[in-house]
This record gives C-alpha cells, structure tokens and sequence, in this order.
C-alpha cells in the first residue's frame, strides 16, 4: 500500500509541474504585457504609433495581419497591400500611420486616433505625401479595410494552412509560435472577426462611407448600446483634432452634430469606439494624447502655396462680416449648435426653394434614446460619461486650417472649398474622393480624372446621406467677393 | 540454469510446470534480439541521414572571390521546408541543365544564344549558382546573371569578359519564357524528363530517380505554375518587351513578393523595363541615390533588393554570400577602356564636360573615389530631364509602402526607399562599357546621346558586343549573330522613348566628339 501511495504522489507532482509549465508557457504567450517601444515623450510618434488601449480585445495576432493582403489580394479594391485602403505610410516604416503594435502574450496589431486623424497632401509635382497628425483622415478607407478583413474571415482560404504556407515565405516563427497561430490564434482570429463582420452587417443596407468618411457613431449604437440604428445614415467627413485648446476654452460642442461638449468624454468615448474596452482604458495616455492635441497646429496653406496678399486683405472684411460670427475664434456663435429647424439657416436677402439647411442624417442619426444609453454604459467607472446629447442640428466648426480640409460640409460632399460659395445645384454631383494630390487653385484635393477615378472613391451626391444642399451664405455675392473671400479663407 | 514458471488456468485449477529452457531455445532468443538491434540501428541510421539529406544546405562555394561572384550563391535557390518550399526562380538542376534537351524548338542555341556566358570547365553559365538543399541539387540566379558583360573587338575576336559589366547581351525576359514555358510544355512529363536526363548524360542515383519521380519533377510544374501565374502579364505581349540588356526591376516583385494581381494594374505602370546597371566601385556611391529613379540611398539595401529579384526571399537569402560579393564590388575598378584614347582631343572635350556634364555626374577622378561635381546622386525632376518618364511610373509610393514590410521583425527590414519624382544623376565610372545609354538604353552609343532626340536612332539592334570605338558603344546595326537573332529596340513603344537628356547637344560636332573622348577615360 505504501508504494501504491508514493507512486499517486509523483503521478501528482509530475501533473502540477506539467500545469505550472503549461501555465507559465501560456502565460507568457498569450498573457504577458510588453511595453511598447515608443519614447513617451515623444507624443508626435506615440499619436501615430502609440496603444490607445485598442489592442487587447479587437488587436488582431501580427502575423496574421502581416499576411492577409497576400494571401487574399484579391479582396482589396486594387493591388498595393493595406496602403490600397490609403492608410498614411511613413518612409521606412513596416505598419502604416496609425496602427499600434502591442505584446499582449502575442504581438497584436490594434488602430488608434491617427489612423483617421491625419492629413495625406500632395502638392503638385512633390512624389511623396505629406502628412500632418490631427487631420481629416481624407485618403482613408476604414469600411474597405473592415470588410477586408471581414471577407478574409469569411474566406475558405482563411485557414492555418494557407496563412502559415504565406508567412514561411517571409519569416522564420518559433515552433511554438506556429502551434500557437495553427491551433490558437487564427481560428480564434477568424471567429472574433466573424463576429464582428455581423455587428457591421447594418452597413451594407446604406450608402458607403468612402474615402475620408465615417460613420461614427452607429457603430456605437449596435456594438456598445445595443440599439438598432434602424435606417439612420451618420456618414460624416472626419473631423480634424488639432488644435483644440481654443475649442475647449471657448467651451465649444464637438463632433458634427455636437453631442457632446466635454473633451474627456469625447477622447474617451473615441477610444471605446476604436476598440478599447472600460475596464482597461488607457485614462493616462488619453489625457497626455488630448494634451499634445491641445496645441497642435492646423497646417498652413502658405508654407506650401503663394497667396495673393492684396486679395486675401480685401477678402478679410468680407469674411468678417459674412463669416466669422458663426466660424471665427471669438465669434458670437461659434462652437454653438444650430439646429435643422433653426430660422438662422435662412440667408438674408436669398431668395430659394432649395433646403437651407446642409443633409439632415447625420444629425437625426444621433437619437435622445442613443444619448441617454451611452451615458449608463458607463456607470460605475470613475469616469462616467454623462454629458452625450441629442442635438438635432449641427456645429458652427471654426475653420482653422480649412484649406486642408476637403471636402467640405459635414458629409464632404463639396470637394472644393470656392464651391461653397456656390449654389448647390451649381456643386459638383459626382466625384472621387480621396486622392491626395492638392490643388491649391480650387482649394481641396483633386476629385475628377484618371488618376482621381483610380485612387479615389465615387462619391454621388445624390444618395441618402451624401447631399451637398444647404449652408446658402455668400452664394450671392458677386464673383470678385468671392473670390477674395476664397484668397482670405487660404490664410486659416 | 535458468527457471521460469508456465501458468495454465483451467475451469478447476491452475496448473503450474517448471519449464526448462535449452540452449536452442536461448540461441533462437538471442539471435531474436540481435535482429531487433540491428533493424532498430538500421532504421536510425536510415532516419537520420534522411533527415540530414533532406535539411542539408549547403551551397557549392568557391575559394576565389571572382569564382563566387560568378558561380557562387546567395541563396536564391527554393529552400524552406519539404513541407512549404520558399523562393527560387529556376528548376532544380538536373532538370535545369536538361530542358534545353526537352524543349529544343524552344531554345534552339541553349542558355548561350540568350547572351549567359560559358566558361571552360563550368557545365553551368555565369550567374547561375549552385546549392544543396531540401535533399536536392539545385540552382539559382546571383548577381552575375545580370552584371556580366562581354565585350568583342570584331566578329572574329574572342570576347573579354567583364564582371560587373551590365549583361547587355543577355535576353533575360526570354529566358524566364523559356524555362516557363518548357517545364509547362506537355512534353514535361516524369518519364520524358528522366528519359532526356538519361541521354543527355545527367546522371541521378537510384534514390534521386525515386524521389525526382515521386515528389520533384511534380513539384517542380506546380511551383512553376504558380510563378508563371503571377508573371503571366509581364511576361506576355501587352507591355513593351524588355529585350536584351534590360529588365523590369520592380514589377515582377509586385506578383512575386506581395500577390499583387498585375491584371487590375494600369499598363502604363507595369511598363518599366531599364538597363542593367553596372556594379562595380560601390563605395563612393554609398549614400548617393541608387537605381534608376534614386529610390534608395543604401548600397546595402538595394543589394538585398536586387537578390529578391534574383530569387532569394527573406528565408532562404545567404546573408554571407551577399557579404562577400558586396566586399569585392565595394572597390572593384571600372575597366580600362582597352582602345586608344587621343589625349589632344580628351584634354579638350574634358574642359567641356566640366562646362556642361561634370555638376551633375562628376568626372574620370570618380573611378579612384573622388567625388566631383555638387549634384551626383541626386534626383533631377522628370521635367527637367525629360526622358522616358515610364520607368518612374512603375515604381509608386504604394509600392513603396510594401517594400518596408520585406524582411519584416528583422534588422535587414526595408527602411530607405522611397518613390521619387524624377531620375537619379549617375556617375560615369567605366560609361564606356555601359552602352546602351539612359536609364531605358534607348540610346546605342554615347556620341548618340550628344544628338538632340530627332538625331538619335529611331531604331537599332541590342545585344550585339562587338564594340565601336568611334561612337563608344556596341554596333548596332546587326540584326543576328551566330545565327542568334538580336532585338530590334524601337524607340516609339512605350518605355522606350530616347527623348530627353539635351545637354551639350546643340554644341558643334567636333566639341560633342572631343567630350565623348574624354569620356573614354573614364
């Protein structure tokens, strides 16, 4: 009996030494936290690069990412890897703006702030791009790269096989790693972006967001609130982030429609929209990263273009006494909220059957009941967000660094900036958003031609969603106004 | 004396005898046993060397550095695993060596009527390595492929071979088609091939006939297939061919590297046939803007780009074999033209070229290290310089993009290029031997290129070597040798225009000849 005894001891202690290894090695694996290699100070690299907490629960395995556009190039719209959705690439860079590399376990590829908030501007005959953090996200193609990664899951050819067969084209894992991504991490990869691909299913029934576009807030609603968004359309121009201590000393409302007039809890609703989950938000990197947007500059038209000094003075008064009371610093209603029933959108003097009001859907997507449900979805944490609101109507935005903000109105259905001042039946109907070549004319990027129609996406005006009606003021005045106007509005 | 006890259990009992065993019954035991060993040794023996045959890597090296240059490997031969082959552009050997056999209305002329240089004593030509791996003899591509030259000085003269020459002479579009199109031919079967390995002398073991039969010559077409799948456009009609001397550097990497589908590409992009280049006396160029289009300013860097083209990938690349390719052309000198050069006359072009060349591409004094003239290895603007713009064209910031994921987790990872917007101002080391001229050699001789656009040849023939020392350049009105048809280079297709480039053309003709005697020395 006494042997039988010893002999379940070692059988025992044999079991817990194998769990402890076992654990350990998972642990390490799939567990254990690595901090990023990015000088924290150095906030310009953090923004681009840096974790906003997106990682943990939607961070896809690297070399799963790595891998998908060639082994699925044929689900991107046109060949070029993830640079084909118009993500912002630094030279020398192995991800694009925007994306943050993390080991949680497993090194895992997450989005943050600048994968929609950077400016990619061309200037005529420069090679290269230029991009300035803070901006208008204007080449990029977020649902393209969601659906991408949704049809990959949904591919038959989405299996261990074929992406470890791909990545021993590249690179040498570790037998454990190759286990690990065979048995562990693509088939939990496939099933989470299965998952997801379901709870974007509600995009496919509405016009496209195209280029430099987003839906912002629906995805909240279905993933986070639980809300059907029934048949609303929040397809919106991405907003830049620069520059934003003057929008909150002027106690400004943010987001098109302003729902909200509290910048922590736009940063942080923002990163629980981009992935990050309660439990674990990043509270510290936020705020350093809405320090650091504090005092972003807007980029200067002039520092790339000559502007006609004479022209733009003559066009100062005529911006003052037209424009600045609803978009300059300072101004009596800037930041503030006009709803669509307002009697302001009338323009004094205009006679028109045309709406005076811009596209109603953005604003009518953001419902009292969505309001009021993000604001219990975080009871409890010391940060409860508890100033979400339904407005109805939409901000009068300041307009710095307009001139690279194209295209304009909240749903960018105006490519270019002297456009504005038309009419809208005199707007362009039909064009192709998201190429990043500048014309510095015309103000905005160029949206018609070969080149355009290539890179761009088709943007018709006349979907739900997409109208380039209403904002009415200045369409009267006559050619030379406007145009010194257009000169003035160069210098923002 | 040995005692063992046999149970028998009956309904009732169990019965127990005492069993003796004799010496027979230990003898038979014994020699059971001795079999049991000597299978098991046998059978680790067998897995072991299988094992090691099939996991062997070991290249064919070379003890002079000129040998390996030309004969040695880089690794751009398929490696990987049995399970998942990597990389590789050629079939294994023995087949390589016998296709021309297999498929002779192919390649009537052999791998020699394509411009590759034999040399005695060598079965293969120059640029093609050697290396044992996954359990076979293999080949592959180096840098001598394309950076070998020959150069005659008359029909009947034996031609010198220049390294690191660009390999004007070879047609190294045509010889993908062939090797594509022969081992896709339906005369590659397993038994036509190891039937032609037979009577052309390539002789297999047993073993390696067993194996080529079960696993490589299958192998070998379905790898092939999925290479010419994402060639097929490049190697097909549609674009302008690259003839002899010229490759498209960019675009086949775009299929083979990154799974682009070239179908949904413009065609302008994915013209973008250019000259070889020549690679020798790399130091001073360190830091200069590489290729073409100045997309690279590392020499380091750009070598492992072009090794990816010659068929390593991030996996199967012999790190050391590249270093020591990259140490020889580090300081190789340019040749010395080998023709008399008239002093009189040189002395005078040179203060020409100083007037109107030197700025841009520095002087003879480049040869020795020394770097004159403010702007060598910088980008002009396409604008200015106004030469063919489609090489430009095929090499996009997208692309761009995708080349800093190549080598990726590693510290070789691709960090310095960039897309440009014009071409990269060259030094003229050894220009003499660098003829065809511009970066899309659609210009024959440098006294050429001293002629506006109109004056230039419309068309001429590429890939003849006897030289012309008139003109420095090749002839290039000789549309066959040996009986090797040569490609005739029209300036009017796409990629191929000879415009541009329109300094120091409007000098008087004695000055743009003193300036090319110049140049000679160089």
């Amino acid at each position: 009996m006494a042997t039988r005894k010893s002999k379940w001891v070692w059988v025992l202690i044999v079991l817990i030494v194998l769990a402890v290894i076992v654990g350990a090695v998972a642990w390490w694996k799939l567990a254990r936290e690595v901090p990023q290699q990015i000088d924290a100070a150095a906030m310009d690299e953090y923004f681009k690069y840096g974790s906003i907490g997106a990682e943990e629960e939607m961070g896809i395995p690297f070399w799963i990412w790595y891998a998908l556009p060639q082994v699925f190039p044929d689900l991107l719209p046109r060949p070029g890897g993830y640079a084909a959705l118009g993500f912002a690439w630094e030279r020398g860079s192995e991800v694009p703006v925007g994306f943050s590399r993390r080991t949680i376990g497993f090194e895992r590829i997450g989005i943050n702030c600048a994968t929609c908030h950077v400016t990619v501007l061309r200037a005529p005959g420069e090679p290269v791009p230029r991009i300035y953090p803070g901006g208008t996200g204007n080449t990029i193609d977020i649902l393209a790269y969601q659906r991408f990664l949704f049809a990959c899951a949904d591919d038959p050819r989405f299996s261990a096989d074929t992406i470890l067969g791909q990545l021993a084209q590249t690179v040498e894992l570790s037998w454990l790693d190759r286990v690990l991504y065979r048995y562990v991490l693509i088939p939990a990869t496939r099933k989470a972006l299965l998952e997801q691909k379901e709870q974007f299913e509600w995009t496919d029934s509405r016009p496209d967001w195209g280029r430099g576009r987003i839906d912002p807030f629906n995805p909240v609603k279905v993933r986070l609130l639980h809300i059907d968004p029934g048949d609303t359309i929040g397809n919106s121009d991405m907003e830049p982030v620069w520059n934003l201590r003057p929008r909150v000393d002027g106690k400004m409302a943010f987001h098109w429609d302003g729902l909200n007039t509290d910048i922590q809890e736009v940063f942080f609703s923002s990163a629980l929209g981009d992935g990050a989950v309660p439990k674990s938000l990043p509270a510290e990197t936020l705020k350093q990263l809405e320090e650091y947007l504090m005092d972003l500059e807007a980029p200067r038209y002039e520092r790339l273009f000559p502007v006609d000094r004479e022209l733009a003075a003559a066009g100062e008064p005529i911006y003052n006494q037209y424009c600045a009371r609803c978009h300059a610093f300072g101004g009596e209603e800037t930041g503030k909220v006009l709803p669509l029933t307002a009697e302001a959108w009338a323009v004094e003097g205009l006679e028109t059957d045309a709406p005076l009001f811009t596209d109603p859907h953005r604003a009518e997507m953001w419902t009292p009941e969505a309001a009021e449900a993000y604001n219990a979805y975080t009871d409890g944490y010391p940060w409860d967000f508890e100033h979400f609101r339904s407005t109805g109507g939409y901000v009068n935005v300041p307009l710095d660094g307009i001139w690279a903000r194209a295209p304009y109105l909240h749903n960018g259905s105006v490519p270019y900036l002297g456009e504005i001042l038309e009419p809208a039946e005199a707007r362009t109907q039909v064009f192709w958003s998201g190429y990043d070549l500048y014309d510095p004319d015309r103000v905005g990027f160029v949206s018609e031609g070969e080149d355009a129609e290539r890179y761009g996406k088709r943007l018709d005006t006349s979907l739900p969603g997409n109208s380039n009606q209403g904002h009415l003021w200045g369409t009267d005045l006559p050619d030379e106004d406007k145009a010194a106007l257009l000169e003035y509005l160069k210098t923002l | 004396m040995s005692r063992d006890e046999a149970r028998t259990v009956t309904k009732t009992e169990v019965l127990e005898d005492d069993v003796h065993t004799d010496p027979i019954d230990r003898y038979l035991l014994r020699r059971r046993r001795r079999i049991f060993w000597l299978v098991v040794i046998v059978l680790v023996i067998l897995v072991t060397w299988l094992v090691w045959r099939f996991n062997v890597d070991r290249p064919v090296t070379y003890s002079s550095v000129e040998d390996h240059f030309k004969y040695g490997s880089i690794g751009s031969e398929p490696g990987g695993s049995l399970s998942e082959a990597v990389g590789g552009l050629l079939p294994p050997e023995p087949i390589f060596k016998v296709l021309p056999a297999l498929c002779p209305d192919l390649l009537p002329g052999g791998y020699a009527s394509l411009g590759f240089v034999f040399e005695e004593g060598h079965e293969l030509p120059i640029g093609v390595s050697q290396r044992f791996r996954l359990g076979i003899e293999q080949v592959g591509l180096n840098c001598a492929s394309c950076h070998v030259g020959t150069v005659r000085d008359s029909p009947e003269a034996e031609p010198r071979v220049i390294l690191g020459m660009p390999s004007h002479q070879l047609e190294l579009q045509d010889f993908f088609r062939f090797v594509l199109d022969c081992v896709l031919d339906q005369r590659f079967t397993t038994e036509n091939v190891l039937g032609t390995m037979e009577r052309e002398g390539v002789d297999l073991g047993w073993f390696d006939r067993l194996i080529y039969r079960v696993a490589v010559i299958p192998r070998t077409r379905e790898q092939t297939l999925i290479l010419q799948q994402k060639l097929r456009l490049l190697m097909g009609d549609k674009v302008t061919e690259w003839g002899h001397g010229r490759v498209d550097t960019f675009n086949p990497y775009k299929g083979i590297q990154f799974n682009w589908s070239l179908e949904q590409l413009p065609l302008s992009e994915l013209t973008g046939a250019s000259d070889f280049p020549s690679i020798w006396n790399q130091e001073p160029r360190d830091g200069m803007w590489l290729h073409w289009d100045g997309n690279n300013d590392s020499v380091d860097e750009r070598n492992r780009s072009a090794a990816l083209g010659a068929g390593v990938t991030p996996v199967t690349i012999d790190y050391d074999g590249i270093r020591r390719v990259r140490d020889w052309i580090w300081t190789l000198p340019p040749p010395e033209y080998p023709y008399p050069i008239d002093a009189n006359e040189a002395a005078s072009g040179e203060r020409l070229y100083r007037a109107y060349c030197e700025d841009c591409h520095g002087d003879h004094r480049f040869k020795e290290g020394e770097v004159t003239g403010t702007r060598v290895g910088t980008v002009v603007p396409i604008g200015d310089v106004g030469t063919d713009p489609y090489r430009l064209g095929s090499y996009t910031a997208v692309f761009a993009s995708n080349q800093y994921t190549l080598y990726a987790g590693s510290d070789k990872r691709f960090t310095h290029f960039r897309k440009t917007g014009g071409y990269a101002n060259h030094p003229l080391d050894g220009i003499w031997a660098r003829a065809p001229y511009l970066h899309n050699g659609s210009v024959p001789t440098l006294r050429d290129l001293l002629e506006p656009p109109e004056a230039r040849p419309a068309t001429f023939y590429r890939g003849y070597d006897v030289y012309d020392p008139e003109r420095v350049g090749f002839v290039h009105d000789v549309a066959e040798d040996n009986g090797v048809e040569l490609t005739p280079f029209d300036t009017s297709l796409p990629g191929n225009s000879n415009g541009g480039h329109l300094w120091g053309t409007s000098l008087p003709p004695e000055d743009k000849d003193a300036i090319v005697e110049y140049m000679k020395r160089f």
